[in-house]
């Protein structure tokens, strides 16, 4: 070792340098710079939509749910087929930040925040359907056990309290998981930020600095937070399937039921995912960071669980064959070939037959094909929902009691806004927030750093020199 | 007291010279990584997290939470279907499970807070040493020391591939 240079306290008494920056903070928070007109363009015009939803859905709670396209007994129809659907989407971002964490899979870091931030308003806006399907939106706190002066409780047999229970816990959970993920990001950009911004996330990143103290905890938090969230991600699609599996209706009274919805949770999520990263990385120029190799690994997610929901279709009709119940059989003949038989195909073909050219390599690596994919898989597990419910309701045992449900133009125009409306939001946080997380991009970055200078330090004698 | 901060580009060379340091008897050190990094975490304070026994509170008060209010809910409001007993434990359970997830998850996010020292630890401020560029890609090792120790420390951060060693308090 050299000796130490001879210094005086005064001659360490400089200022600090001024900080060079890194090319990954450079990159990543260079997404939140102004945005352009095509972005006030897009975001006017969901917020437009929203604006036209909601006065629909205030005249819907004026005029009551006659407006909607009900008739009896089908009570539900398009808003529970489009809150089954948002929570659904809302799958892929637990999945890829908890269940992928936990399996060590690297790859998901440059798509986990974009994914998080959708699960977050998915769930903000699956649970508005659930105040608009009631319709009487002032009682919808109902279901809430709270006290009051009747004594009254709720049932807790009644899947729709699970409901309650597993969506708001749901909720809570992603929305704790997207922020404690985003604070050491959030101190990246307070370090980088001025005027509001600065002030924004000043108070945001709660003082963070990246100290051992800080990361010990933050990586305890990230660990436990994970594996809370694997079990709960897998209940809560059980929990929304057992509000139809709990019931005597054909078709839907089924033990595959909660399995086969999470599947589908998952394929819809990242179908979902798919459908909005493949613009942002173009519009946005993040291909250094969203590489090929995610959306590869992303198609073949896709493949996966598509093949469990074709698999999960076969053994509904299977069963529906084998049971020998005669309601039963009636029920799956009459989704395939009855009024309802474009959904029932539309569901089939974009979910179990389009993913099949997953199969091939260039078709995950060509974006045109895997964004058709994407699209098709969502409108196909739209339909899905879609399907399930009304066909069941629409025969039920009684033929006296059939009939035909067609969704009401209030109730497409609601569908439109929750699209506007997340559309919305996500549109509103890539410009608030760091959409790919950089604190763990840099990991890897750094990472690879660190192994490149050891490989020089040993070529080199590095060590012995200095 | 006088603050030194070294400035390094590789969490290695900080982890093996923290554990020095605080063989020497230097332990008033902080370190500033723009990266979670093991070699850190354990450099300055080995052993588990303590976030772990606030998970494990919020779990248990949350499954006991789930079964209690259930079951006393449902006596209180009995809703007898057939003779049976008003509580069913098996569909509680549902309710239990997630009341068990959401409790767990609000305290370990109380953990992370009381553990890691957030939020608002100094509001707005920074700690003495802290620098932007340790949210970029360097790392920050802060030694308090006293006066005489200076000139030690000084060339122990620079023996350590220090880029840059600063006083940045007398």
């Amino acid at each position: 070792m050299t000796p130490p240079p001879a210094v005086s306290v005064a001659e360490l008494m400089r200022p600090a340098r001024s900080g060079a920056d890194s090319e990954t903070n450079r990159d990543l928070l260079a997404v939140m710079d102004a945005p352009g007109l095509a972005y006030w363009g897009l975001l006017g015009f969901c917020v437009l939509l929203v604006h036209v939803a909601g006065a629909v859905w205030v005249y819907q709670v004026y005029e009551g749910l006659g407006i909607a396209g009900y008739a009896h007994p089908i009570f539900w129809g398009v808003y529970i087929v489009t809150f089954v659907f948002w929570v659904g989407i809302a799958h892929a971002g637990t999945l890829i930040s908890a269940i992928l964490y936990l399996f060590r899979s690297k790859w998901r870091n440059a798509i986990n925040r974009s994914a998080e931030a959708m699960t977050v308003f998915a769930v903000l806006t699956a649970a508005q359907f659930l105040g608009i399907h009631v319709g009487r939106i002032w009682k919808s706190y109902f279901i809430l056990p709270y006290p009051n002066q009747r004594g009254l409780w709720v049932n807790f047999k009644s899947p729709l309290v699970w409901d309650t229970f597993a969506i708001s816990t749901y909720a809570t959970t992603s929305i704790l998981f997207l922020y404690i993920g985003m604070v050491p990001d959030l101190a990246i950009a307070r370090d980088r930020a001025k005027g509001w911004r600065k002030l924004l996330y000043t108070a945001l990143a709660l003082g963070w600095q990246g100290t051992s103290r800080q990361w010990k905890a933050h990586n305890r938090t990230v660990l436990h937070l994970s594996g809370l969230a694997t079990p709960l991600v897998l209940s809560v699609h059980s929990v929304v399937s057992w509000d139809f599996a709990m019931s005597i209706v054909p078709g839907w009274h089924a033990t595959i039921f909660a399995p086969y919805f999470v599947a589908g949770a998952i394929f819809s999520g990242f179908a979902m995912v798919l459908t909005v990263m493949i613009p942002t990385r173009r519009i946005f120029g993040l291909e250094r960071y969203i590489t090929d190799y995610h959306f590869d690994n992303m198609g073949k997610f896709i493949l996966l669980t598509s093949l469990i929901v074709g698999y999960s279709y076969m053994t509904e009709y299977f069963i529906a064959w084998y049971s020998g119940s005669e309601p039963e059989q009636t029920s799956f003949w009459y989704r395939a070939f009855g009024p309802y038989w474009i959904s029932a195909w539309v569901m089939i073909i974009c979910n179990a037959f389009v993913p099949q050219i997953l199969w091939f390599k260039k078709a995950r690596l060509h974006l045109p094909t895997l964004f058709t994919v994407s699209v098709l898989v969502n409108v196909g597990m739209w339909f899905e929902r879609y399907v399930i419910i009304i066909t069941g309701l629409s025969r039920e045992y009684n033929p006296a009691a059939w009939n035909t449900y067609t969704p009401s133009a209030p109730e497409l125009t609601i569908l439109a806004g929750s699209f506007a409306f997340f559309g919305m939001f996500f549109l509103i946080f890539i410009k608030l927030f760091p959409v790919v997380a950089i604190a763990e991009m840099k990991e890897l970055v750094i990472h690879e750093k660190e192994h490149q200078g050891e490989f020089w330090e040993h070529a080199h004698g590095y060590g012995e020199t200095r | 007291m006088p603050t030194l901060v070294g400035v390094f580009s590789r969490p290695k060379d900080i982890g093996q010279l923290a554990e020095k340091l605080r063989g020497r008897g230097f332990t008033d050190l902080e370190i500033f990584s723009p990266v979670p990094s093991d070699e850190l975490d354990r450099a300055l304070a080995p052993g588990p997290s303590k976030v772990r026994y606030y998970t494990l509170i919020g779990g248990l008060t949350g499954v006991f939470t789930g079964y209690a209010m259930s079951v006393l809910m449902s006596q209180d409001w009995p809703l007898i279907v057939g003779g049976k007993p008003a509580a069913s434990y098996a569909p509680y359970t549902i309710i239990a499970f997630e009341l068990t997830i959401l409790f767990g998850v609000l305290m370990t996010v109380l953990g992370t807070f009381l553990v890691g020292g957030l939020p608002y630890g100094k509001f707005g401020k920074t700690d003495v040493g802290y620098d932007p560029r340790f949210s970029a890609e360097e790392f920050g090792l802060v030694v308090r020391c006293k006066e005489r120790d200076v000139a030690e420390i000084d060339a122990l951060l620079r023996s350590a591939k220090a880029r840059e060693v600063s006083l940045v308090e007398a």
